[in-house]
């Protein structure tokens, strides 16, 4: 097994995807990308992922379903909730879920990949 | 720009007032573009007739009522001091006769008898007596002429008595006996058949008072019948139709009161007075939908500036990355990142434009509108409310529907407030909202239903929700205005509100729009607005 850190995107705006791929994958990431969550969570049924950065609001699957999901199935896996509007409530909400953190549209990836990285040290602490 | 236009308008607060005006007829003449708008217009039409006022016309009906009755009243008055008279005359024409009657008694005795003389001669003077002493009232009765007659045959009966006391030769007496008797006789009779004469006059007097007191009334009736008639046409009819107009005002129609007949009285001011309110009402109702759609943006922007972010997001982290990473992409990926920048770019452009344009003040303009867009419009400027709450949101749109007659900008106005509602009641998660759109619910109208399976309402509550300042939301939320606005605009295009709703359920709101009836053609239509308006 490779020691990649294995990163899921998860946002139904397809750019979002198309250009965190490449910029994690640079960092040294294995990254997947998903356009909505159903499928997203289809793949995790399938392989552990070790982050998940999802938008919150989507149509069929929303981000906090996918979070209690993670949870629920894949606990030591960190979550990253990207939201489009910012609230103190959903903050507040994601990180009482069980969210590793949260990040707000708009954001440079430069800016994600330090919350990453945060979560990858975390993760290698407990390991 | 389109901002300030109303300023450099000559009659801003006419918009609507044009708006309701060339809804409320625009079946007869649709697309002959915008009518000549000039409020006071009609209210110098209506004071530009003569003036004939209902207190003229009082006095006149009153007048000609009093000067009948008064000619009435003169006349009964003259005919019966006519009768008194003539009673006066027959009392002395009766004592008269009596007296003549004593006197060719008293002479028949003497003649017959040889009693004296005297007592026919008193008898005469005093029935020549009687005649002087009442001469005034008899010569009101017959002319002087004849009661000359009269004095002059008792002077000559008074003669012809003495003559025949005094004369002694036989042949003489049996002459003026003869003379006597004729005379006597024809004394009766003059004064009799006076008498009857006036009898008979004042039976035909009576009879006529009796028949003219009947056809006064009659004639009183038939001109009460026509001030009644006067009444009920110039007052209670005007008051009908004023009151018809103050239901119509309430129903949302703002066209003015126009010239019904050639002249004017107070009903006219009363008219214009009706006119200057409804101006003001109409400026009010724009005020108030103003201020309204005011309060529907400040619901929307929290909306837009999450589906703001998104646009945003690629357009950041699409230009961080080229920064970042440029020399490291290829040719073809820098130009496709760029291409992604300018498409977000324009996305972000419309959702901004989009909820400029729903909020911009802007004159209102009735046209004839594809329903489908307009409706499509509004559900765009919250579809993002809608997907903040996960509500799905499901629409039924047929093709091919007939056009309606109103304003984009109010009509959106409409349904933001009608969607907004339903999101603001359904639960996160489990709500629905459907709208559908029906041409064949009611001939002339489509209908656009706006159902969701929200909690629903009961009667008492449903009963006041179009009530201004009417809400069921917290306060600070809601301003109660929405429904009382929305409805104010649908009525002033001609269509209504219906609310059905069932507890636990779930609500449906409908849109009842009149369709035009000229198919949509915007070509013809535009050369039809260039054209003078003849249809007017």
């Amino acid at each position: 097994m490779n020691d990649k850190l294995r990163i899921m995107v998860v946002d139904d705006e397809a750019i979002v995807g198309k250009r965190l791929k490449p910029s994690l994958e640079r960092e040294g990431y294995e990254v997947e990308t998903f356009g909505d969550g159903t499928s997203a969570l289809e793949r995790m049924a399938q392989k552990e992922f070790d982050i998940i950065v999802t938008d919150v609001r989507m149509d069929d699957v929303d981000g906090m379903q996918i979070l209690e999901h993670v949870r629920a199935h894949s606990p030591r896996s960190k979550v990253i909730i990207i939201t489009g509007y910012a609230t103190v409530e959903l903050a507040r909400e994601a990180l009482v879920k069980g969210a590793f953190d949260f990040i707000a549209k708009p954001f440079k990836p430069g800016d994600l990949r330090a919350i990453i990285e945060k979560a990858a040290v975390e993760l290698a602490q407990k390991e | 720009m389109a901002d300030d236009t109303p300023q450099g308008r000559p009659c801003p607060q006419a918009d609507l007032s044009c708006a309701g005006g060339e809804a409320g007829i625009y079946a007869g003449m649709a697309g002959s573009g915008k009518l000549e708008c000039d409020h006071t217009a009609w209210n110098e039409q209506l004071r530009l007739r003569p003036k004939i006022s209902i207190r003229f016309r009082l006095i006149l009906a009153f007048s000609i009522i009093f000067v009948f009755c008064a000619a009435i009243t003169v006349w009964m008055f003259y005919a019966v001091s006519t009768v008194q008279h003539k009673i006066h005359f027959l009392e002395v024409a009766e004592s008269y006769v009596n007296e003549i009657q004593q006197v060719r008694r008293f002479e028949k005795n003497y003649l017959l008898y040889g009693t004296n003389l005297e007592d026919a001669l008193g008898h005469l003077s005093r029935a020549q007596k009687l005649m002087a002493e009442n001469r005034d009232k008899v010569i009101k009765v017959i002319s002087l002429d004849h009661y000359r007659d009269i004095i002059r045959g008792t002077e000559e009966y008074a003669v012809l008595l003495r003559r025949i006391g005094d004369s002694r030769d036989v042949g003489e007496r049996a002459e003026v006996e003869s003379r006597l008797r004729r005379h006597g006789a024809d004394m009766v009779r003059f004064a009799a058949d006076f008498a009857e004469r006036e009898r008979q006059a004042v039976d035909s007097t009576f009879l006529l008072v009796k028949r003219v007191t009947f056809a006064f009334l009659v004639v009183l009736l038939v001109m009460m019948l026509v001030a009644a008639l006067f009444i009920n046409n110039e007052i209670l009819k005007n008051l009908r139709y004023l009151r018809g107009y103050t239901d119509r005002i309430a129903a949302g129609d703002f066209t003015h009161i126009t010239p019904r007949r050639w002249y004017r009285d107070e009903f006219t001011q009363l008219a214009m007075a009706i006119n200057h309110m409804i101006d003001e009402l109409e400026r009010r109702q724009k005020i108030l939908v103003e201020s309204h759609k005011i309060r529907a943006v400040g619901n929307l922007v929290a909306g837009v500036a999450h589906e703001l972010n998104n646009p945003l997001n690629n357009i950041l982290l699409t230009s961080a990355s080229l920064e970042e990473d440029y020399d490291l992409i290829p040719k073809e990926e820098q130009k496709e990142m760029i291409a992604d920048i300018i498409g977000e770019t324009e996305r972000a452009q419309r959702i901004v434009r989009n909820l400029l344009d729903f909020a911009r003040e802007s004159e209102t303009r009735i046209q004839r509108l594809d329903l489908n867009k307009t409706l499509q419009k509004a559900i765009d400027l919250v579809s993002n409310q809608v997907r903040i709450a996960k509500i799905r949101l499901e629409t039924y749109l047929p093709e091919n529907l007939p056009p309606v007659h109103g304003d984009e900008q109010l009509l959106g106005q409409v349904f933001v407030n009608l969607i907004l509602n339903a999101v603001d009641v359904l639960p996160q998660g489990e709500g629905r909202i459907t709208i559908s759109v029906d041409k064949d619910r009611q001939d002339g109208y489509v209908a656009v239903s706006i159902t969701d399976n929200g909690p629903g309402m009961p009667e008492h509550i449903l009963r006041r929700i179009f009530d201004p300042f009417f809400t069921t939301k917290p306060e600070g939320k809601g301003t109660g205005l929405g429904l009382s606005v929305s409805r104010g605009i649908v009525q002033q295009l001609g269509g209504y509100i219906r609310v059905e709703s069932e507890v636990g359920k779930g609500t449906t709101f409908t849109v009842f729009l009149p369709t035009t009836e000229i198919p949509f053609e915007p070509d013809k239509r535009q050369q039809a607005q260039q054209a003078p308006p003849e249809a007017a």
